[in-house]
């Protein structure tokens, strides 16, 4: 069985949409907590509202507040600039129509594309997605701005569990459900990826960056929702390291890039026809080796930065592949050979 | 000091007379700490409060976060209630609470002391300062435990204090409580709850973080747990779901991701205490037990009872397993022993206590008797062995027939019964149902974790309970007092660590995915 390579394309992107959706929602909602709170050792959270930025890809308006910092070193101002950025970022990346990165627009997107492939997903599905597009519109997103912006990423966080879980009620396993699944996986994998590198910059070759402190770590397993997951799994402390490895190779825990990896394997490998001569199907399976080769065979903490960027590299590799084989050499643009 | 250049910014705002008020200075302006938060207050204004409240019941709802209220004495009623959080929080500036601090540690180490002492050499005793025939006769003496050391001579793993303020602003120390101190949850889902609701509160200060709190009491469990095969399993045992705590018993287990466990899936084998587990019986090394003494084994404690797991003292004598808090811990914390801790602080630690206690009479002294009955309607008495408020008399809240009835109860049995001094209990504005502030009563419950015999860590901040009712001394939560997040500031004399140049690293080019058309024309 075949399907349209455009409606397959439109799939895809919808799981990555609404994937994209809820991650930067459980982020922002981690990182604005950590930073309501000060930190004992004053270290400010890594994961930082710049980092933040960094991690969707999207750019800071260069705010007043932000201008008058440079000049003006001041501890007081210092505050009111600190104030500043963070209600720039959230805004920016959460009710901002006119970025790309928000939430609002992901939804959009994920709304439109949905809305093109209404007759292969289910009835329950569109409405799933119209409904939340609708009331991210029709609510004073505003209001809810100023009094905290908890409301919305919980209802973010929500809408999207009510759509995969549709999905897995709702509709047939088929290929068309395979790419839907494998944009959610692909997404979710990256997003972790980045979070991690940005937050924990462990960078290659460089001197091993000290061990962070709890506060930290606390941030970024709050800002992935995996928080209570770690703590049943691992039962130590949260410590950078301990923590990268639980995000990066730990399959129990669905968050997880070494899960994500896992299912996206999955997903291909039904939907393609001949999975066997397939590259990404193929990438994948060498992926899902290497993180379980990796997961028992590292042991020192040092290299665990240049693994986050190898497989990075993999996983961007993977979304060639993918877009090559399925989507009618839709590449992306990075590897696209000029028109 | 008030900071007499801010413009009162809370109109119709009255501290109650002959008290101290933390957020309003005298003449109504905000003390040096505070200006930052009666700015904000006043920009929220009693609308933005009542609407925060109103989100605040939703969230509590959803989620869970409630409490049973008794309709009153007799009425058996019980309702789930939003746990009652204000939405105004209550600052502690760094070099107060490096007072608590101290005090509460130095405490914690006296009463530890005093119940090895108890269960071994009397020292205390034979030194005439704290009388054997008043130790033996406190309810929860725990004679089976004679003789029994835990791991390291931790027996009060967590403990607290609940402390109040007089009218001079001096913190007193109204109870110990090493038992199963109980209220830390609240703690630590107030902190969320807020940052949620009132993120703009938050503003202009650097609150030091409490979510620690579930690490560091499972490295104390841990650091208790006998020697063994690897790691130690940890479990939290609980009454069960009726318990009007078993919130909080989940909550702890979750967090520190433990098995939450009752009695029925324990038991004991050859003196080894094994769990029930679809894998058969798997080892337990340390257990927290939010549950007294009586009920932990049936065959020690109250036969009469089938609740417990029989032969675990058996297995705690032994030393297979460790139990937090220790058994008999709860002879340290009466009432009546609580007039001897400021002695014990410095009979044990030979050190002067920091924390002062709040003025305790022993009724079964005659002489004290006599002079706390002549002035029964200006003090405060309480049975020795409860907690919880129950039983408590408030001498000027009670009428003539009130006052009657206590004195024949006193009379009746002296020993059973203590009075205190009362104390004026500082005030903090607190949200009314229509946002407006009203300065309420307030009292503070600070948590402290036994790491070590010599290393007492405490939990910056704590429960502060609040008495919603105007004038009301009651802040028991039971008896419809509510709660306020509780925020210890970061030394401002200490520069704030500047954080290392954050050097990004260069992350992949986000992709959205290109329309299909846009593609198909470029590939053409």
């Amino acid at each position: 069985m075949t399907m349209l390579a455009r409606i397959a394309q439109e799939l895809f992107w919808l799981g990555r949409d609404l994937s994209r959706a809820e991650l930067t929602a459980r982020m922002l909602d981690g990182v604005f907590h950590a930073d309501l709170q000060g930190r004992a050792d004053a270290i400010s959270v890594t994961l930082s509202w710049e980092a933040l930025l960094l991690v969707i890809g999207a750019q800071p308006a260069e705010s007043s507040a932000a201008r008058a910092s440079a000049d003006d070193g001041e501890r007081a101002l210092e505050k009111a600039t600190t104030r500043a950025t963070r209600d720039d970022v959230v805004r920016l990346l959460t009710v901002d129509a006119a970025s790309p990165a928000s939430i609002v627009s992901c939804v959009a997107r994920g709304r439109e594309r949905a809305r093109t492939v209404r007759d292969v997903i289910s009835t329950e599905m569109w409405e799933a997605v119209n409904t939340f597009h609708l009331e991210l519109v029709r609510r004073d997103l505003s209001a809810a701005m100023r009094t905290g912006p908890y409301s919305i990423y919980s209802e973010v966080k929500e809408r999207c569990a009510l759509f995969w879980g549709l999905t897995d009620r709702t509709m047939m396993r088929d290929e068309a459900r395979s790419f839907l699944v494998a944009g959610g996986r692909i997404e979710s994998a990256d997003m972790v990826l980045r979070m991690l590198r940005a937050s924990l910059p462990l960078s290659t070759g460089a001197s091993v960056r000290e061990m962070l402190d709890d506060g930290e770590a606390l941030a970024l397993l709050h800002a992935v929702g995996g928080l209570q997951a770690y703590r049943r799994a691992v039962r130590a402390a949260p410590r950078t390291a301990s923590v990268t490895r639980f995000l990066l190779y730990d399959r129990s825990y669905p968050g997880s890039v070494a899960a994500s990896v896992d299912g996206l394997h999955y997903a291909l490998s039904t939907a393609d026809t001949s999975p066997r001569s397939a590259p990404p199907v193929l990438r994948l399976g060498r992926m899902v080796a290497d993180l379980d080769f990796r997961r028992r065979a590292t042991v020192d903490d040092a290299a665990l930065g240049s693994t986050l960027v190898q497989v990075q590299e993999e996983l961007a590799a993977v979304d060639r592949d993918v877009a090559n084989r399925y989507f009618a050499g839709a590449a992306p643009r990075a590897v696209r050979s000029p028109a | 000091m008030a900071d007499v250049s801010t413009p009162t910014p809370a109109p119709g705002y009255a501290p109650a007379p002959g008290c101290l008020d933390e957020v309003f200075g005298a003449g109504g302006a905000p003390w040096e700490h505070a200006g930052t938060r009666a700015r904000s207050l006043a920009h929220l204004g009693a609308e933005g409060l009542a609407a925060a409240g109103r989100r605040r019941d939703a969230i509590f709802m959803d989620q869970g976060i409630t409490f049973e209220v008794s309709g009153g004495d007799g009425d058996r009623a019980v309702r789930d209630r939003p746990f009652p959080l204000d939405l105004v929080p209550r600052i502690i500036p760094a070099a107060e609470w490096e007072t608590i601090e101290r005090g509460v540690a130095q405490r914690i180490r006296a009463l530890n002391a005093f119940v090895d002492d108890v269960y071994h050499g009397h020292e205390i005793v034979r030194a005439g300062i704290v009388p054997w025939s008043l130790i033996v006769s406190r309810s929860h003496f725990a004679r089976p435990v004679h003789g029994v050391r835990p791991p390291g001579g931790v027996y009060c793993h967590v403990g607290g204090c609940d402390l109040v303020r007089d009218a001079d602003g001096a913190w007193l120390v109204l109870e110990d409580n090493v038992r199963t101190p109980s209220g830390i949850s609240y703690v630590l889902e107030n902190r969320v709850a807020m940052a949620r609701l009132v993120p703009e509160l938050f503003s202009g200060y650097r609150v030091r973080p409490v979510e620690h709190y579930p690490q560091l009491l499972l490295t104390a469990l841990r650091s208790v747990a006998p020697a063994g095969d690897g790691d130690p399993t940890v479990v939290v045992w609980t009454p069960g779901p009726s318990n009007s705590a078993y919130f909080e018993h989940a909550y702890l287990a979750r967090q520190m991701g433990v098995e939450l466990v009752e009695a029925s899936d324990l038991v004991v084998r050859e003196q080894v205490c094994y769990m029930r587990t679809t894998a058969g019986l798997a080892r337990v090394h340390s257990v927290y037990r939010r549950l007294d003494d009586d009920f932990i084994d049936p065959l020690e404690f109250r036969p009469d009872t089938l609740l417990g797991v029989p032969g675990l003292l058996r297995a705690y004598r032994t030393g297979t397993v460790a139990i937090a808090n220790a058994i008999g811990t709860g002879v340290a914390d009466d009432k009546a022993i609580h007039h001897y801790v400021p002695e014990m602080i410095r009979f044990y630690l030979g050190e002067e206590p920091v924390l002062r206690n709040v003025r305790t009479h022993l009724l079964a002294d005659p002489e004290q008797r006599a002079e706390c009955l002549e002035r029964l309607a200006e003090i405060v008495v309480k049975p020795t062995g409860e907690s919880g408020g129950k039983g408590v008399f408030i001498g000027p809240a009670a009428d003539a027939a009130a006052l009657a009835r206590q004195r024949a109860l006193v009379e009746r049995d002296p020993g059973r019964w203590i009075a205190q001094d009362l104390v004026r209990l500082s005030t903090v504005p607190t949200t009314q149902a229509d946002g407006r502030l009203a300065a309420r009563h307030v009292d503070l419950r600070p948590f402290a974790v036994m790491v070590d015999a010599d290393d007492v860590q405490i939990v910056p901040g704590g429960l502060t309970r609040v008495a919603l009712v105007e004038g009301s001394l009651i802040v028991n939560s039971s008896r419809g007092g509510g709660s306020k997040d509780t925020w210890v500031l970061e030394d401002a004399d200490q520069p704030r660590d500047v954080a290392p140049e954050y050097v990004p690293p260069t992350l992949p080019e986000v992709r959205y995915g290109e329309p299909w058309h846009d593609q198909s024309q470029q590939q053409q």
